[in-house]
C-alpha cells in the first residue's frame, strides 16, 4: 500500500519542472499524501518522484507532467525507473545529506523522527569547552573555502568576554554552479539551524544571523518556516534563553560572501572587505566578537555532536576529515550533487560517479572561479585540502567543474575571469585594474591577437594581484589562468604563435566550413543562418559569419565543422 | 610584553607594540608611500601603493594596516617591493583619465606653462604672462612673432570650433608691453664663464639660462650683428630688427653677458683656445649651407638663405630680381617669395614638387604669400637650369603623387613626357640647409654636431646647441635646446652627471581624436570666434618690408583669452599619482586597455568632481563621514566601473567650500577646487 507520494521540489526539481508535476499528481493521487521534499543529489534526474509504500520505496525519473504517465507511477509499473548508477551509490558516502530528499524539509517531526536535535539535546547537557573539544576532536574544516578548523574558530570566540557575542552563517554562496549550501538549507534546514544552536551554545554567541544570496528565495521560504518551529518548541532557549535567529537576504555580490564584506554588508554598509586582521572573532558585526561559518560547515556539527568526534574523524584523511559535498558540472553525464568521503581520488568523482567517459577529459576546475585547473594527468590526486593546493587548485567551496577534451583552457580561464573581473568589490588596485587588464590579455589571445608577450603578462600581472590583493577574492582570481598556465601552457602558445585554437573554440581563430561531398543540399543550414552568410550553392562567407553554430547543429548528414582558420582544408575523401 | 623588535631596510628597530608597519618606518625616518592612507581616517587598505614584503615568509602587506609585529623583517625598498609599487601605479595610471598638463604645454617644445601665462593675459596680468614665458623662452618678442605655434596646433580649443587660442600673440603683446622693464631674478656671478660661438637663438638660450645660474658668458658672432637667423636669415617684415635690437639688449642689460661680432671661428677665434681660456665652450653655429638643387646649372640658382642674409646685410634693401622662381615648399622658400615680391612687380613663382597639402611650411606664410600675389606651381621638379637670352630657362617636369614615403608623405614621382620649360630673371634654390661643423667636432650622419643625449655634450669641455645639433629647425627649439644645453653645461661645471627629472604626463589624447564629450570643463567656455590677426593694407605688404601684422590690443587680448578651456590638470603640482609614478617609474602606456568610469560633475560653482581622475582610494568618502560627520559621499556600482559620487547624484552642497576637508585629502585631482593654484 502507498504510504505516501514525494516530489522532489528542490530548485534543481522546480527548475526541470517538478512543480507541475506535483500539481499534477496532488490532483490524482486521490487519499495518497502527496509532499514536497528536497534533492536527492541526482539532478540530472529530475523530475525525481517517490513513492513510499509498505513494501519498500520505488523512485521514478524524469517525469512528466502527463497524465497517464503519472498514472503508471500511482500503479507502480515498471516505468521510467530510477536506478543510481552502481560506481557512484558505492562510492558516494551520505553523512550530511543522508536525509537530503527523504524528508519533508519543512516538517520538525520528520526531522525529530530522524535523530534531528538530539545533537542539541545532548549539547545543551555539556559544557561549552566541551562541545568545541569535541569539534576540535573531529577535525572539522570550514567548508566555506578557507578549510580553517571550526573548533579552534569557536574557541577563539568562546575565549571571548563580551557583553554580546555573534554566529553568523554564511550562505552567501557565490561560486557560479555551486548549490551544495542551497541544497542543504532548501532541503535540510533544520540540520543547519540545529548546528548552529549546538555552535551558540559552545561560543556563548546569542545573536544569530543565517545571511542568505537573495536568488534563494526556498531556502529563506523553508529556514524562515523551521525557525518559527524551533521558536514555538522553545528549541532555541539556551540557558534559559531565547536565542534570535535572523535570516539575511545577500546583497548580491559575490564578495559579500567575504567575512569582513558579509559583516559591512550585514550592518547596512557597502559590502567591501576591509584588511585582517583583526579577524571577526576580534572586531565583528559592530565590533563584537563574531564567527562566521559555512552552511555546510554547520551542517556537520550535528552528527558530530551527536555521534562524537572522533566517530566523525573516522571518515576522511588525517588532516582533512568526514566528507564534502560537491555540484558536478561540466562535460560529464550525471551531474547534480555528490556527498563522497574526503580522500576519495578525483578520477573517481569524475569517472565513477560523474560517469565521464575515460579520456574525454582533460581537467577539473575545483574550487570555481577562485580554483585551479587541475589535469588528467593527476585525477589520481586524493581530495583533501594539502593535496589540492599543493596543485595549485583549492577545495573551494564544492564547484567541480570537468572540462571535456573539446575545450579550449585559454577560454576556460577567461570565462572564470571574466566572472571574478565583474565581481570585483572595485576597492583595491590590483584586483579592480589588474584582473580587468588580464582579462583583456586573454581576450586578445582568444581574438587571434595575443603575441608571446601577453603571456609572460599573465604570468607576471597574475603573480602580483594574488599578493597585492586585499581579500580572497583577488588573491585567487587569477588561478584559473595561473594553473592553466602551468599544465596547459601549449595551448596558450598555440593561440599567440600559430593563430591556432586546438578545441575550435576561439570564435576569431576558426571558420565554419561546409564539406560540399557530404552536403545533400536540403538547406537546412541557409534557413537557419541568422546573418544569412551562407550562398545559395553552400559555400560560408566567413567575413559574415558569426560562429553561431546554428547550421553545424541543423546539419542532418553533419556536413559543415569548425575548422581551423585559413588552415588548409581537405574536402572529400 | 609591550615593545616589540624588528628591522625595517636591515635597521633595527624597537616600538610599542600595536603599531601599523607604516607608522613604524615613519618614526624611525623610513619613507613609504601612501595614497589611500590618512591619518585622521580608518585605514581604506584599497591604493597598495605602500606595499611591504616580509623578508622570512616573503608575505606582501598594505604597511598602512598591517600591524608591526615582533621579529619581523620588513623589506620596504628592495627591487622587488619597488617593482610591485610601479605595477600598482602602472595600474592607477592605466585606468586613469587626465590631463597633468595641458597639451599646449606639452607640445611646446619649450614647454613652456603655456596655460598659465594664457591665463594670467586673460586676467589682465601681462606682465605675468611675460614672467612666465621667460621662464622657458628667453627671445619672447621674436619668438612672439615668428614661432609656428605648436602649441595652437594642439589646443584642445580646436574641438568646439576648429580654431586654436591665438596663444603665442599672448606672448608677443606681453613682451611688447613690458619687455623693457621687465628683469629676471639671477644668481650672483659665481666667476665661471663660458664661451659661446654664434650669437643665434641657440647661442643666446644657452647664454640666458647659464646667466640666470650665475655662469657668465662671451658670445662670439662672425657676422657683424648679433643674432643669427633672427638677424640675416627672418625677413624684416616678420621679425623687425628694431625689435630685434631691444631683445638683444636686455641680454647685455642681465650682465655677465658681451657679445663680441666679426669674430670669426677658425679666423679671429680658435676652438682650441677657447677650451682652454674658458670653463666650457657651446659651438651654436646654426645650420647656413643652402642645399642646391642637384640638378645641371644649379650653380646659376641663388641659394635661398643666402640670398636672405645679402638683403639683411643691404637693410632689406636690394635690386629688383625681376620674374622670380623660388624653388622649394619651406618656410624659407616663402621667406624668399614675400621677400622677393616686395621687390619686384614681376610676377613671383614658387614652385614644389608635391601639393600645397605637403608643403612643410605654415599654412599662415602660404596664405599670406598667395594674397601678396605668389604664384604656385605644384607637381613640379626642375631638372636643368641654363641661360639663355638673358634669362634664366628652367626645365621642368610634371609630377604625380605615389605611395607615402619614409616621411608619410606621397613620394612625387615624374609623369613621362611631361617635360616643359619657363624662363625667369632669378631663380632661387630653397630646398633646405645644412649645418657646416666645425672641424674637430663629432659629427652625425647628416653632419650636425653629434652631442652626447644627456648633456649636450659633443667633447671634452665643447657642448653644441641649436640648429647645428638638431638641423635646421625652429627659432623655438633651437631656444629649448639651448636650455637642455645650458643644464649640461651646469652640471659640467659642477662636476656631476646631468639628469633631468622623470616627468610622465597623463593626456586625454589629441584633440583630433576627440568629441565635445571627451572635454572636462572647469567652467562653460566662452563661444567666440578667434580674435583675427590684424594686418597692414596689402599695397604696403607688397611695397615695403613693414612688419605684416599687429599685436593684438589688450581689449583683444581679454578677449581671446576667454577661449581657453583651462586643459592641465588642478592637481599637477600636488598629485600623489604623479609624484610616485615619477619616482617608481611608473608610466601611462605600461598597461593599455580600458579606461575606468571618466564621468565628471562640475555643477558645483567651485569644486569639481573628475572621476577619470579618482583612484578609488576612498579617502574623502571616509573624511566626509569619520571627520566631517557629513555623508555626502559614497562608492556606487563595482569592480571596474566603481565611482564616488556625491549623494543621489547631485552636485555638493554650497556650504562644502566652508570645509573642503574631502578636497585637500584627494590624493590627486578628483576632487579640486575649480580654481588653479598659482604656484
Ligand atoms: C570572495 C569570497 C567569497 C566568499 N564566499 C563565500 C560563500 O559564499 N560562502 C561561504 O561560506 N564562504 C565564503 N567565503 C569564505 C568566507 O570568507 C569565510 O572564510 C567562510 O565563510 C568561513 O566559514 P568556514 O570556516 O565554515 O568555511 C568567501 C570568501 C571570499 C574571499
Ligand atoms: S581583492 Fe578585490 S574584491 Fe577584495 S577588497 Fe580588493 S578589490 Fe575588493
Ligand atoms: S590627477 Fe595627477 S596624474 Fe591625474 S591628471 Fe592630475 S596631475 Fe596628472
Ligand atoms: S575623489 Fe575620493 S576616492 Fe577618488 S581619489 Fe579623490 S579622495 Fe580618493
Ligand atoms: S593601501 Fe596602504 S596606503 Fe593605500
Amino acid at each position: 500500500m502507498i504510504k505516501r507520494i514525494k516530489v522532489g521540489m528542490a530548485s534543481c526539481g522546480i527548475a526541470a519542472g517538478a512543480g507541475e508535476v506535483l500539481e499534477l499528481l496532488q490532483e490524482m493521487a486521490g487519499d495518497n499524501k502527496v509532499v514536497e521534499v528536497g534533492c536527492i543529489g541526482h539532478c540530472y534526474a529530475e523530475p525525481l518522484v517517490e513513492v513510499e509504500t509498505d513494501s519498500g520505496d520505488y523512485i521514478f525519473e524524469k517525469v512528466q507532467p502527463k497524465e497517464e504517465d503519472l498514472q503508471k507511477i500511482i500503479d507502480l509499473d515498471e516505468f521510467s525507473r530510477f536506478q543510481p548508477h552502481s560506481p557512484r551509490v558505492d562510492k558516494e558516502r551520505q553523512l550530511i545529506t543522508s536525509l537530503a530528499g527523504k524528508i519533508v524539509p519543512t516538517s520538525l517531526e520528520e526531522y525529530r523522527a530522524n535523530k534531528g536535535y538530539e545533537g542539541l539535546k545532548k549539547a545543551l547537557e555539556m559544557e561549552p569547552d566541551a562541545i568545541v573539544d569535541e569539534v576540535k576532536t573531529s577535525k572539522l574544516r570550514g567548508r566555506g573555502g578557507g578549510g580553517f578548523p571550526t573548533g579552534l574558530k569557536w574557541s577563539f570566540l568562546a575565549a571571548k568576554d563580551s557583553e554580546q557575542k555573534v554566529l553568523i552563517c554564511n550562505a552567501d554562496e557565490g561560486d557560479p554552479g555551486a548549490f551544495m549550501d542551497r541544497t542543504l538549507m532548501e532541503s535540510l534546514p533544520h540540520q543547519v539551524l540545529e548546528g548552529m544552536l549546538i555552535g551558540a551554545k559552545a561560543t556563548g554567541a546569542r545573536q544569530l544571523f543565517i545571511y542568505c544570496r537573495a536568488e534563494y528565495p526556498l531556502a529563506v521560504k523553508n529556514l524562515n518556516i523551521a525557525i518559527e518551529q524551533i521558536e514555538k518548541e522553545g528549541l532555541n532557549i539556551i540557558d534559559g534563553e531565547p536565542v534570535k535567529i535572523m535570516v539575511k537576504e545577500g546583497a548580491g555580490a559575490f564578495v559579500c560572501g567575504e567575512e569582513t564584506a558579509l559583516i559591512h554588508s550585514l550592518e547596512g554598509k557597502r559590502g567591501t572587505p576591509r584588511y585582517r586582521p583583526p579577524y571577526p572573532t576580534d572586531y565583528g558585526f559592530h565590533g563584537y566578537p563574531s564567527a562566521i561559518n559555512n552552511v555546510e560547515s554547520f551542517a556537520n556539527i550535528p552528527l558530530i555532536v551527536r555521534d562524537g568526534g572522533e566517530n566523525f574523524a573516522a571518515t576522511g584523511t588525517e588532516n582533512s576529515t568526514g566528507t564534502k559535498l560537491f555540484a558536478l558540472a561540466g562535460d560529464l553525464e550525471y551531474s547534480g550533487l555528490v556527498e563522497v568521503p574526503m580522500g576519495i581520488s578525483i578520477g573517481e568523482v569524475v569517472y565513477d560517479i560523474g560517469g565521464a567517459e575515460p579520456g574525454s577529459v582533460k581537467a577539473v576546475q575545483i574550487g570555481g572561479p577562485s580554483g585551479g585547473c587541475i589535469p588528467a594527468e593527476h585525477f589520481d590526486t586524493p581530495i583533501d585540502y594539502d593535496s589540492l593546493t599543493s596543485l595549485g587548485a583549492i577545495m573551494g567551496s564544492g564547484g567541480l567543474i570537468v572540462i571535456g577534451n573539446n575545450r579550449c583552457m585559454v577560454e576556460t580561464a577567461r570565462y572564470f575571469l571574466e566572472f571574478t573581473t565583474r565581481e570585483s568589490c572595485g576597492k583595491c588596485t590590483f584586483c579592480r585594474i589588474g584582473t580587468k587588464r588580464m582579462l583583456e590579455t586573454l581576450e586578445r589571445i582568444t581574438g587571434g591577437e595575443g603575441g608571446p608577450e601577453d603571456v609572460e603578462l599573465l604570468a607576471d600581472l597574475g603573480k602580483k594581484i594574488i599578493q597585492g590583493s586585499l581579500c580572497g577574492l583577488g588573491q585567487t582570481a587569477p588561478n584559473p589562468v595561473l594553473s592553466t598556465l602551468k599544465y596547459f601552457n601549449n595551448e596558450y602558445l598555440a593561440h599567440v604563435e600559430e593563430g591556432h585554437c586546438a578545441a575550435m573554440e576561439c570564435k576569431a581563430l576558426v571558420d565554419v566550413f561546409i564539406d560540399r561531398e557530404t552536403c545533400i543540399e536540403c538547406g537546412q543550414c541557409i534557413k537557419n543562418c541568422p546573418v544569412d552568410c551562407i550562398s545559395e550553392d553552400y559555400v560560408i562567407d566567413n567575413e559574415i559569419c558569426t560562429r553561431c553554430n546554428s547550421c553545424i547543429e541543423v546539419c542532418p548528414v553533419d556536413a559543415i565543422a569548425r575548422v581551423a582558420k585559413g588552415g588548409e582544408v581537405s574536402v572529400g575523401n | 610584553m609591550s615593545e616589540i623588535k624588528l628591522t625595517i631596510d636591515g635597521k633595527q628597530i624597537t616600538a610599542p607594540r600595536g603599531k601599523t608597519i607604516l607608522e613604524v618606518a615613519k618614526e624611525n625616518g623610513i619613507e613609504i608611500p601612501t595614497m589611500c592612507h590618512d591619518d585622521r581616517i580608518s585605514q581604506t587598505t584599497s591604493c597598495f601603493v605602500c606595499i611591504v614584503r616580509e623578508g622570512k615568509n616573503g608575505n606582501w602587506m598594505p604597511s598602512c594596516s598591517a600591524e608591526a609585529q615582533d621579529g619581523m623583517e620588513v623589506d620596504a625598498s628592495s627591487d622587488l617591493v619597488r617593482d610591485m609599487r610601479k605595477t600598482a601605479l602602472d595600474l592607477l595610471l592605466s585606468e586613469h583619465s587626465g590631463d597633468c598638463e595641458a597639451p599646449c604645454t606639452i607640445s611646446c617644445p619649450a614647454h613652456a606653462r603655456v596655460e598659465e601665462y594664457v591665463r594670467a593675459g586673460r586676467d589682465g596680468d601681462l606682465r605675468k604672462t611675460l614672467e612666465i614665458a621667460k621662464e622657458r623662452i628667453p627671445l619672447p618678442l621674436s619668438i612672439g612673432r615668428v614661432c609656428p605655434r605648436f602649441c595652437e596646433k594642439d589646443c584642445r580649443r580646436n574641438v568646439l570650433d576648429n580654431e586654436g587660442v591665438a596663444i603665442n600673440d599672448f606672448k608677443r603683446i606681453s613682451a611688447d608691453l613690458y619687455y623693457d622693464e621687465y628683469m629676471e631674478e639671477r644668481k650672483e656671478l659665481t666667476g665661471q664663464k663660458v664661451a659661446i660661438i654664434g650669437s643665434g637663438p641657440g647661442g643666446l638660450a644657452t647664454a640666458y639660462f647659464l646667466r640666470l645660474e650665475g655662469v657668465a658668458s662671451d658670445i662670439y658672432e662672425k657676422l657683424p650683428e648679433a643674432g643669427g637667423m633672427l638677424r640675416y636669415g627672418i625677413p624684416e617684415y616678420r621679425l623687425p630688427k628694431k625689435v630685434l635690437d631691444k631683445e638683444l639688449a636686455h641680454f647685455e642689460k642681465m650682465g655677465g653677458i658681451k657679445i663680441y661680432c666679426n669674430n670669426e671661428l677658425g679666423k679671429d677665434i680658435q676652438l682650441d683656445k677657447l677650451k682652454k681660456e674658458y670653463d666650457a665652450v657651446v659651438v651654436a653655429v646654426g645650420s647656413w649651407k643652402a642645399s642646391g638643387m642637384r640638378t645641371e646649372g644649379e650653380e646659376l640658382a641663388r641659394g635661398g638663405i643666402d640670398w636672405l642674409e645679402e638683403l639683411a646685410l643691404n637693410g632689406w634693401k636690394g635690386e629688383d630680381p625681376g620674374e622670380t622662381i623660388v624653388v622649394g615648399g619651406g618656410n624659407t622658400a616663402m621667406d624668399c617669395v614675400r621677400s622677393a615680391l616686395r621687390l619686384t612687380d614681376e610676377p613671383v613663382h614658387c614652385m614644389y614638387r608635391r601639393t600645397e597639402k605637403e608643403m612643410p611650411a605654415e599654412q599662415i606664410e602660404i596664405d599670406e604669400a598667395r594674397e601678396e600675389g605668389a604664384r604656385f606651381n605644384f607637381l613640379t621638379q626642375p631638372i636643368k637650369l641654363r641661360r639663355e637670352n638673358g634669362k634664366l630657362v628652367l626645365e621642368c617636369l610634371r609630377m604625380e603623387l605615389g605611395e607615402p614615403d619614409a616621411s608619410g608623405r606621397r613620394r612625387p614621382v615624374p609623369i613621362e613626357g611631361s617635360e616643359f620649360e619657363v624662363a625667369a630673371d632669378t631663380v632661387i634654390a630653397a630646398i633646405g640647409q645644412k649645418t657646416l661643423a666645425p672641424k674637430g667636432l663629432p659629427t652625425n650622419k647628416w653632419g650636425d654636431v653629434d652631442v652626447e643625449e644627456a648633456d649636450c655634450r659633443a667633447e671634452g669641455n665643447v657642448f653644441a646647441a641649436g640648429d647645428c645639433v638638431s638641423g635646421p629647425a625652429t627659432v623655438v627649439e633651437a631656444v629649448a635646446g639651448g636650455r637642455r644645453t645650458a643644464l649640461g653645461i651646469l652640471a659640467y661645471l659642477k662636476g656631476e652627471e646631468c639628469q633631468l627629472p622623470r616627468q610622465i604626463n597623463v593626456s586625454r589624447g589629441h584633440w583630433q581624436s576627440m568629441s565635445e564629450d571627451d572635454l572636462v570643463y572647469l567652467f562653460e567656455p566662452d563661444k567666440n570666434k578667434r580674435v583675427p590677426l590684424r594686418l597692414i593694407p596689402l599695397e604696403e605688404r607688397t611695397s615695403t618690408f613693414k612688419e605684416v601684422s599687429y599685436t593684438f590690443t589688450e581689449e583683444e587680448i581679454l578677449e581671446e583669452g576667454k577661449r581657453c578651456i583651462e586643459c592641465s590638470c588642478t592637481a599637477k603640482g600636488d598629485c600623489k599619482l604623479k609624484d610616485f609614478s615619477e619616482t617608481y617609474g611608473a608610466h601611462p602606456e605600461t598597461f593599455g586597455g580600458e579606461k575606468g568610469n571618466n564621468t565628471y560633475n562640475s555643477r558645483h560653482p567651485h569644486i569639481i568632481m573628475d572621476n577619470g581622475k579618482c583612484v578609488k582610494c576612498g579617502i574623502c568618502v571616509k573624511v566626509c563621514s569619520e571627520v566631517v560627520n557629513e555623508y555626502l559621499l559614497g562608492f556606487k556600482n563595482r569592480g571596474f566601473k566603481t565611482k564616488v559620487e556625491t549623494a543621489f547624484d547631485t552636485t555638493l552642497p554650497e556650504f562644502c567650500t566652508d570645509c573642503g576637508e574631502c578636497i585637500e585629502a584627494c590624493p590627486v585631482g578628483a576632487l579640486d577646487w575649480k580654481k588653479k593654484k598659482d604656484e
